[in-house]
């Protein structure tokens, strides 16, 4: 808006003198005032995202590719007991919900408007019926164990009882599950390989029109049945463009909305599209194998800490997009972060001190200990190597002995899952969400977690965190878990990415408190389309 | 008779075009650290900066000064060629003269591998086993050098079988000289030429395939190479850099393997009678009778 009233200033000056130029530029910008700004409240006919992967899946609760994206994808066909928006949680399909801690059950108030898209009316049978279906088929997204028993009290009221006290349940239960409609999914034994059309009953915003695996696209219809209203979003698509290539789409108007790389994102700005710079959710960690001496002793792991300088991999290998590393896993703009943890500030000489603590002194280039110099592998991958060089060099200097080597990502996260590895450069995303996350990647057993159980500490404040229903006390029990974890280093956070989102006016995207459903860092919300 | 051929090569004007821009390629690894006023593997801090006169080629997105890393990825490409030339020819000297003097089953099981190596496109197997081993530069010479001797073994066995119907080598042989005699001094002589020609192929697929390699990503990652710096840089086509850091990375290596194709057929003119150079090849011949 500043840049037409900055025209139409030139614009005067020069028609006071220049009669003939003046005409033509005030011309234009007659032209340019008479298209209509499309106003954020107004009907879209058609909105066109890019997306670099293009095919996530057929978009039926059981049928999407287990990623955010394809999550995305179903989210717009199907709806959750509660939603969350740019703030926190909003009401979907129950309009209101308590926590009764004497029963550890939470009930949930049910719109009592609402119909399936293929005209059925929803009630609180479907949501029963979906809860004791994933009990049956699980769903990858819920942990049905979580779940007791749920009861309808009427058409409109369900009680969810708790197997056990669970902090997370409204972000990654009733956030997260679709609910699926019982007239339709009571026949199917098969939910993965159900694709016809009823598959995609659901209650959201959006009908599928067509999907094409091949191509990696989605063409999405407006639902006029849609509980809030008919969408603002008549149709919606998905085509699939490089991330090198999404830049140029938006301004040749190919797209009207994608995910940026940093230098576009600048360029974009300036060319007058919108551009949302998303949470640090995605983390790239060192993982250390731990059980494995000398990385077994934590002062190695807190010299290797000490020896790698993060700010200066984020200005040089994300080219400054990106925040460095929180020892702590969280990144330091996040809510849940804890200022007051060990920061590990890049001190090669402090690492040589704690080196020589445990007996090694340096031998040339190297430390060595009984005549053994500090040898490790590294395990990069060819997305990462030149990050992976950087660090190799940077732990060279602090007097380790580094080799590099670089493995497809599949296999390092086989070696990794299978402790056959000293160090790999590795990542994940999803710290945007509950803290549920930590014990995720602190505790779990995939390759993306420390899998640390050494300190018992740590294990049981974790556990206690997740089962703590009082939010300052849980906020003080992070707390206290991402002291612990950074004091231990069983992982070392090197640097989170930036993410960018670019769309030009059409509708006003945002990106999701916590993720969307259950952490999904995509600003991509269905509630911005509606 | 070998400086004839060099002659006759450098007389060539293609043959000259090679020779001349391969030298430049090597005096450039050659002199690669007085040339570039940065390491290859500097972090300089300035991210992406265009082509200044502290970096000739501006930096790359990591820092990295781009004309540096142009001169050491020649130095890398330059040994794998030598060094897979040598290996390649030699063994496909040794087993081409061998198998047509021994003949027998010697020979049969000598041939029936090379007829089964030649089946097997070696780029397809030497991605597979690439991306399996991610060899470090030893490992990739010897792998590549494994991989492209069966062709020159089987001409080497067709040119020493020709060449052991001569009277003079008959001769050799009822004055009583060994094998080995008859090799070293008869037959290795004569095959000189092919000889070379091997190696100068040998040297640019070597350069293609390692180039081919590090631009998959299944080489070692520490290794500067030109394949390397060209993927790089792919991933920042949306910018202006490719202008100076995939063009000039691009344009060096074509220009080695124009160089060594230019050699290859100069060397080709000079050995083939009907094409060029008869006279000299026929002398040299009866100079050796």
């Amino acid at each position: 808006m500043f840049r037409r009233y900055d025209n139409l200033t030139v614009a005067r000056a020069l028609s006071s003198r220049l009669p003939i130029i003046g005409l033509a530029a005030t011309g234009i910008l007659l032209l340019m005032l008479c298209i209509p700004a499309p106003a954020a409240d107004e009907t879209v006919d058609m909105l066109t995202v890019a997306d670099p992967t293009g095919d996530w899946g057929f978009p039926s609760p059981y049928a999407h590719y287990s990623r955010g994206p394809g999550y995305i994808r179903m989210s717009l066909i199907f709806d959750t007991l509660v939603w969350k928006d740019q703030t926190g949680f909003v009401p979907a399909l129950s309009e209101s919900w308590e926590y009764e801690a004497h029963e550890n059950a939470y009930v949930f108030n049910l719109r009592k408007d609402v119909r399936w898209n293929d005209g059925e009316p929803f009630s609180a049978d479907d949501v029963v019926f979906t809860l004791d279906y994933i009990k049956e088929h699980p769903y990858s997204w819920v942990d049905a164990e979580i779940v007791d028993k749920a009861q309808a009290l009427d058409d409109s009221t369900v009680r969810i009882t708790l197997t056990r006290p669970y902090a997370p349940f409204l972000d990654q239960v009733a956030g997260t599950l679709p609910i699926i409609p019982e007239h339709v999914y009571k026949k199917v034994s098969n939910p993965e390989e159900f694709r016809d059309a009823r598959a995609l009953t659901g209650t959201g915003p959006f009908k599928l029109l067509d999907y094409d695996k091949a191509q990696g696209t989605y063409l999405y219809q407006a639902n006029p049945d849609y509980y809030l209203g008919l969408p603002k979003v008549q149709k919606l698509r998905f085509v699939k463009v490089s991330e090198e290539m999404a830049a140029a789409a938006l301004k040749k108007g190919d797209a009207d909305a994608a995910a940026v790389q940093g230098e576009s994102a600048r360029e974009l700005e300036r060319a007058g599209f919108t551009v949302l710079e998303g949470s640090h959710d995605w983390i790239a960690k060192l993982m250390i194998n731990h059980k494995k001496p000398p990385l077994s002793e934590v002062k190695v792991r807190q010299a290797i800490a000490y020896s790698i300088d993060r700010q200066a991999l984020v200005e040089t290998i994300l080219r400054g997009f990106g925040l460095a590393g929180s020892p702590g896993l969280y990144a330091s703009d996040n809510p849940w972060y804890n200022p007051d943890q060990e920061q590990y500030a890049y001190d090669p000489a402090r690492a040589g001190d704690l080196l020589v603590d445990l007996g090694y002194s340096r031998q040339g280039d190297c430390y060595a200990r009984d005549g053994q110099p500090l040898h490790l592998e590294l395990l990069v991958t060819s997305s990462n190597e030149r990050a992976g060089e950087m660090i190799r060099q940077q732990l060279d200097d602090a007097g380790f002995e580094i080799s590099m080597r670089s493995v497809d990502s599949k296999t390092l996260d086989n070696l990794v899952g299978e402790w056959k590895f000293d160090l790999a450069l590795s990542g994940h995303g999803g710290l945007g969400g509950d803290p549920n996350i930590l014990n995720k990647v602190i505790l779990g057993q995939g390759f993306n977690s420390a899998r640390y159980d050494a300190d018992t500490r740590l294990s049981d404040v974790l556990k206690d965190q997740n089962a703590e229903m009082d939010p300052d006390k849980r906020r003080d029990l992070v707390f206290l878990a991402q002291q612990i974890y950074a004091s231990d280093v069983p992982a070392l956070s090197i640097y989170y990415t930036n993410t960018y989102w670019a769309s030009n006016q059409k509708v006003d995207f945002y990106f999701t408190h916590g993720g969307v459903g259950s952490g999904v860092p995509i600003a991509l919300n269905k509630m911005a389309l509606v | 008779m070998h400086v004839d051929l060099l002659g006759a090569v450098l007389r060539d004007p293609l043959g000259m075009t090679g020779s001349a821009l391969l030298g430049l390629v090597t005096v450039m690894a050659i002199l690669a650290p007085a040339l570039s006023g940065y390491p290859p593997d500097l972090y300089t801090g300035q991210i992406l900066s265009p082509p200044s006169a502290w970096h000739p080629l501006g930096t790359d997105s990591v820092g990295q000064d781009i004309w540096s890393r142009l001169l050491w990825g020649a130095r890398t490409s330059l040994l794998v060629g030598a060094a897979v030339a040598l290996i390649s020819t030699s063994i496909s000297v040794i087993i081409g003269t061998t198998t047509a003097i021994f003949g027998g089953l010697y020979e049969r099981f000598w041939m029936r591998a090379v007829d089964a190596m030649l089946a097997i496109p070696p780029i397809i197997v030497m991605i597979l086993v690439a991306a399996y081993l991610r060899p470090n530069l030893l490992v990739l010479i010897l792998l590549l050098s494994a991989l492209s001797w069966p062709g020159g073994a089987r001409i080497c066995r067709a040119q020493t079988l020709s060449l052991l119907e001569r009277t003079h080598l008959s001769a050799a042989a009822t004055f009583g000289a060994g094998w080995r005699h008859i090799i070293r001094r008869h037959i290795l002589p004569d095959l000189t030429p092919i000889m070379l020609a091997l190696t100068v192929g040998a040297a640019r697929r070597a350069i293609f395939m390692e180039a081919g390699l590090s631009f998959l990503g299944v080489s070692d990652p520490t290794m500067v190479s030109w394949g390397k710096i060209m993927q790089q840089a792919l991933q920042f086509t949306y910018l202006d850099v490719w202008r100076w850091w995939l063009v000039p990375t691009g344009l060096a290596l074509s220009l080695t393997l124009v160089s060594l194709s230019l050699l290859g057929f100069a060397l080709e003119g000079a050995m083939d009678p009907r094409l060029d150079g008869g006279q000299r090849h026929g002398d040299t011949r009866s100079s050796h009778a």
